[in-house]
């Protein structure tokens, strides 16, 4: 179904600035109209993001690819040892998944953090990726998960990770005609500690800054493997690979963990904003980590 | 008049009959109302600059889009409406007029530069992208002490400065006075500048008749016939041929009891083209364009003695009057306001205060939920805290010492306000209780540190003024707010009630509580009586909802109104039974003699002969119709009182409050509906823990605003909500009718400053000084490695 502004009649025009409306039925349709409009169009999935960008005329392109009629790309599924999440895939239903629960437990206790229920049902997993925000909760949440993002386009596929997915605040690796089709992530190690903490200055909305953290420890205690990315502490969410560095190794003490958030605020280059300054931001992100961090000590333990 | 224990409706919980629309989506507000044919949509260009020249408006593109009818600029208006401009007549205010879109300069963000027509909103949306307007920026001010430096650019030339108000009140021999404390304490607060945050932006639709010289106009308004008789006089029409209503209000909060600019522009422009005009703001234009309020830097010094009793209170207020004053009140609302409400429960009878107001390059700030409130508690109850850590007396302590004793009632206090009556003191002691005070202290380390975060208590006693009348509003410079509501209470024909009430209801119950008042009076079932208000042309003209006026002054007016009518039903009915007038009760829908146990008349039967529809005829001078009108002009002020005590706990390691106990204890008099009075409490509460905790207008130093949007400006949900612990003392006023005093504002007056001490208590250990809400916790770690460095400095 496609318009043009010739052919609506004023009543059935709305708060964006005009555009053209496609709806295919699966990612092929979807690839070739993103061949064929590439710079001019912007996917919609959820639409959590992108329709208030509209609303507010921040956004004006010119075509949309509406990909809720793509039931192929309605998927959450065990791949080997990742799970894959398809574009259509709502946060809810990441949320509520018995799969996501077991395999990919950092995913579900961060889940509740993303936006309210209301817009969890519509917003999707991969469109919160591609938004690309550094404040936003999934994307730290993939990037501490070693996420693969699987990119389709009328061309073929191809896969990068997440530090070639999120280029920089809201700006994502994707050319003009190419999709996030799919996330992919490998499951997490059994006994690994995850843990996601956020502030803000209020109790739901955006977060002034969040660590996600996935430690796994061998069987003498010590931490065999540290993934801790960051929300707010510079233009993308980021891993923070020096306090990765640190812990790894080491066993959890009170000492490594008060070194190790001093590390992630030094390492942290957050941007300010009306919420909080950039200084603030880099302590917080220090006292995430060591919160994370010391809430991993437990886990450390039961093993 | 009955005597008060023989109400029956009065002080119980009725469900709100309006639940049943609103909770099902049915309530219809501006923008649900049916639109005319022919009706012309408008949109507003606004400005991008704080301060400019605007050279030039080329609207050529626009205009040529299809569906554009027009687009006009301040200029092209000026004809048709007067610069706007309130009615302030107070000693040291000086007129600042506004022209309802910016003739050659815009003075603020969000200013209206020029006005589209269009066939649709959509379009008239399309074509405010194409209208080209070339401005000069010029340099701003959005800040009050900006605004009063030396060679500041003055905004409205003919002032000559930024001073827009000033004004200065001081008791007899008062430095005299003040030097007879032990010691002076001085401190200076500041408060964010906070929108009313209702949930319906602002809106409004004109409807001129078929020949274009009478009016209809729907807005969204507290106020209704104050809109009215302003768009009558700068439109030069007559009231007569105007008529106001308000459709269901999605939440006023003081922000709704303005006049604005766009409710003169869209009945100006039905007429100009005799068609029907509608605009409605989205949310970036409400909180870039509507109201502002608080904002104000409050500078105050006490002289106190050894035992904590205050000697004398100095204050020096300044507030943000943004760029304009605002319709009907003008700056001098808040700061009065705060200046003349600081005394709050307290007994101190030397008092000075200087008060200013300055003009910004911001949106102008008006009425909002606790106007002076919230800033002068946070002052008061501050130093009462400071006092008690100066000289190690419990902050409790030191308020019970100050405060009005209830043997002293009725009290007048150092500006001259009576309190009538009150519970100051028991609920202080009941607040305490309720959240184990002294248990709490005797526990708590001198560090205030608890399992890793610093916990303390904070105490808001405070007094809500309500139900301003005529001399109340003359004190502070209102040469035309009225003061006065009034009612029309009609016995139908066939015995049921219509109560028409010169109010407007936002959401406050009106249509419950004015009913359950007017079945209470005449002894009817509330299903019996409707309500009917908020449209100027079917209720006498009054003043409207605002400043905690509904249940003192609509309230108040109901119950003499239906006295009224009891008297003359009594009247009829003492004609049909043959009985003493004087003696006959009306009950269950009935009119009985109770010398006469088995004789009476349904309500029914006595409105048959009321409006001639038996054959029993009028008593002897008696008119036909079963009616009566009222106008009740309340005391000059009714103070109700309550007290908020809060127990938070502070993560130094990221700064974050968390209100761990919350009680509130409050007394608004006369209770008519115990559920309404919570949700007042409750909500009003929520609002308070907003401005204490995260609401905040952000304008940088060119004078833009920074979060015109609700991902960026904050305000509380129900999950930053804890469980609010609520118990009521019932004082009924002596001075009004019914006993009733207010109840809408005193949650946000009480919350915030309870909680910025709360704050205080639990880092008063490592000698933070709180003076600043919002408390983000990005400010409070701020401040809390700032007083360990300097500690660490010291040590």
């Amino acid at each position: 179904m496609t318009g043009s502004p010739q052919w609506l009649s004023m009543e059935t025009r709305v708060k964006p600035a005009v555009f053209d409306y496609h709806r295919p039925d699966n990612i092929e349709e979807a690839c070739a109209l993103l061949a064929e409009y590439g710079a001019d169009a912007r996917v919609l999935s959820g639409g959590q993001s992108l329709v208030p960008l509209m609303n507010m005329r921040i956004l004006s392109p010119a075509v949309l690819i509406d990909i809720n009629r793509c039931r192929d790309l309605a998927y959450l599924r065990e791949e080997g040892a990742a799970i894959a999440c398809g574009a259509l895939t709502r946060q809810s239903e990441a949320e509520t998944s018995d799969l996501v629960a077991s395999r990919l437990p950092l995913m579900s206790i961060a889940m509740p953090h993303v936006g309210v229920r209301a817009s969890r049902n519509f917003g999707t997993v991969c469109g919160s990726l591609a938004h690309a925000d550094p404040l936003a909760e999934l994307p730290s949440v993939a990037s501490a998960l070693d996420a693969r993002f699987v990119i389709a386009s009328s061309r073929g596929r191809r896969e990068v990770t997440a530090d070639e997915f999120f280029v920089s605040a809201l700006t994502n690796c994707l050319e003009p005609d190419e999709m996030l089709a799919e996330v992919k992530m490998p499951a997490i190690a059994e006994g690994a500690g995850c843990a996601f903490h956020e502030i803000a200055n209020r109790a739901h909305g955006f977060a002034v800054a969040g660590v996600a953290a996935c430690v796994e420890f061998g069987p003498d205690g010590r931490c065999s493997r540290a993934r801790l990315s960051a929300m707010g502490a510079g233009d993308t969410t980021a891993r923070l690979s020096p306090v990765e560095a640190l812990i790894e190794g080491q066993r959890l003490d009170d000492a490594l963990i008060r070194a190790a958030g001093a590390e992630a605020a030094v390492v942290a280059d957050p941007a300010g904003d009306v919420h909080a300054d950039a200084a603030y931001r880099a302590e917080a992100i220090g006292s995430l980590v060591r919160k994370v961090l010391r809430q991993m000590q437990g886990a450390a333990v039961e093993r | 008049m009955k005597a008060i224990e023989d109400f029956t409706l009065i002080g119980k919980t009725v469900l709100r009959r309006e639940d049943s629309y609103l909770m099902r989506g049915k309530a219809q507000f501006l923008d649900d109302l049916p639109e005319p044919k022919g009706l012309i949509h408008l949109a507003f260009v606004l400005s991008p600059y704080a301060c400019a020249d605007i050279l030039s408006v080329d609207a050529s593109a626009a205009k040529a889009l299809p569906g554009v009818i027009d687009v006009l600029t301040g200029k092209d208006l000026v004809g048709d409406i007067k610069t706007f401009a309130p009615v302030i007549e107070i000693e040291g205010y000086r007129d600042v007029r506004r022209p309802v879109v910016a003739v050659d300069r815009v003075n603020f963000v969000g200013e209206y530069v020029a006005v589209i027509l269009a066939e649709s909103p959509y379009v008239a949306q399309d074509a405010l992208d194409l209208v080209e307007v070339d401005y000069d920026p010029l340099p701003a001010v959005a800040g009050i002490e900006e605004a009063e430096a030396a060679g500041a650019p003055v905004i409205h030339s003919h002032l000559g400065d930024n001073h827009i108000f000033r004004a200065a009140f001081e008791t007899e021999d008062f430095d005299a006075r003040f030097a007879e404390g032990d010691l002076v304490l001085e401190e200076e607060f500041r408060n964010g500048k906070t929108a009313g945050g209702m949930i319906e932006p602002r809106g409004c639709m004109a409807w001129p008749d078929p020949v274009a010289t009478n009016f209809t106009l729907w807005t969204p308004t507290q106020i209704p016939h104050i809109v009215r008789t302003a768009i009558a006089d700068h439109l030069d029409i007559p009231e007569s041929v105007l008529r106001v209503v308000a459709p269901a209000v999605g939440g006023g909060f003081g922000t709704k009891a303005h006049v604005f600019p766009d409710e003169l522009i869209v009945v100006a422009l039905a007429r100009r083209y005799g068609r029907a005009v509608k605009w409605v703001q989205d949310r970036r234009e409400s909180l870039l364009t509507n109201m502002h309020a608080r904002g104000h830097i409050l500078h105050i010094k006490v002289s106190v003695k050894q035992d904590g009793t205050l000697c004398g209170v100095y204050l020096n207020l300044k507030t943000n009057c943004g760029a304009y004053p605002n319709h009907p009140y003008s700056p001098t609302l808040e700061a009065t306001g705060c200046a003349r409400m600081l005394p709050g429960p307290y007994r101190f009878q030397t008092y000075r205060y200087d008060v200013s107001s300055l003009i910004t390059n911001t949106c102008p700030t008006g009425a909002k939920r606790g106007t002076g409130q919230p800033s002068a508690f946070l002052a008061i109850e501050g130093m009462m805290d400071r006092i008690g850590r100066r000289l190690g007396i419990d902050p409790a302590e030191v308020r019970r010492r100050n405060t009005v004793r209830p043997e002293e009632f009725p009290y007048v206090n150092v500006v001259g306000v009576r309190y009538d009556t009150g519970s100051y003191l028991p609920s202080l002691e009941r607040g305490l209780e309720m959240i184990g005070y002294d248990a709490f202290r005797a526990a708590q380390p001198k560090d205030r540190l608890v399992n890793g975060k610093y916990r303390g208590i904070g105490i808001c006693n405070y007094t809500e003024v309500s139900g301003t009348g005529a001399p109340g509003w003359r004190v502070r410079g209102f040469a035309k707010m009225p003061g006065f509501d009034s009612s029309r209470v009609v016995v139908e024909p066939d015995g049921k009630i219509t109560v028409y009430v010169s109010q407007a209801d936002a959401g406050q119950g009106h249509y419950t509580t004015f009913a359950q008042i007017a079945a209470d009076r005449l002894g009817v079932a509330c299903e019996d009586v409707t309500v009917v208000e908020g449209d100027t042309s079917k209720t006498p003209y009054g003043t409207g909802t605002f400043a905690s006026r509904g249940s003192v002054v609509g309230g108040g007016t109901v119950i003499r109104c239906s006295e009224k009518v009891g008297v003359k039903i009594r009247r009829i009915a003492g004609y049909m039974l043959d009985a003493d007038p004087e003696r006959l009760v009306l009950k269950d829908g009935r009119v009985a003699d109770p010398e006469d146990a088995g004789r009476s008349l349904s309500l029914r039967e006595v409105a048959e002969t009321a409006y001639s529809m038996n054959n029993l005829g009028l008593p002897q001078g008696e008119e036909h119709g079963l009616e009566a009108t009222d106008y009740y002009d309340p005391p000059m002020v009714t103070m109700a009182n309550g007290t908020h005590v809060v127990q938070v706990a502070v993560d130094p390691e990221d700064g974050r409050v968390e209100i761990e106990r919350y009680a509130v204890v409050h007394d608004c008099g006369r209770v008519i509906n115990p559920r309404i009075v919570e949700g007042q409490v409750h909500g009003a509460t929520v609002q308070g823990i907003g401005e204490a905790l995260m609401e905040e207008i952000v304008y940088d130093a060119d004078g833009q605003h920074l979060n015109a949007n609700l991902l960026d400006y904050l305000m509380p949900t129900a999950m930053d909500v804890p469980e609010l612990e609520l118990d009521h003392i019932e004082t009924p006023s002596i001075d009004t009718v019914g006993g009733i005093k207010g109840a809408a504002e005193g949650g946000l007056t009480g919350a915030v400053p309870a909680i910025a001490n709360a704050v205080g208590d639990a880092l008063s250990g490592l000698g933070v000084n709180i003076t600043r809400v919002p408390l983000r916790p990005s400010s409070v770690f701020e401040q809390i490695r700032r007083a360990c460095t300097e500690k660490e400095g010291r040590a």
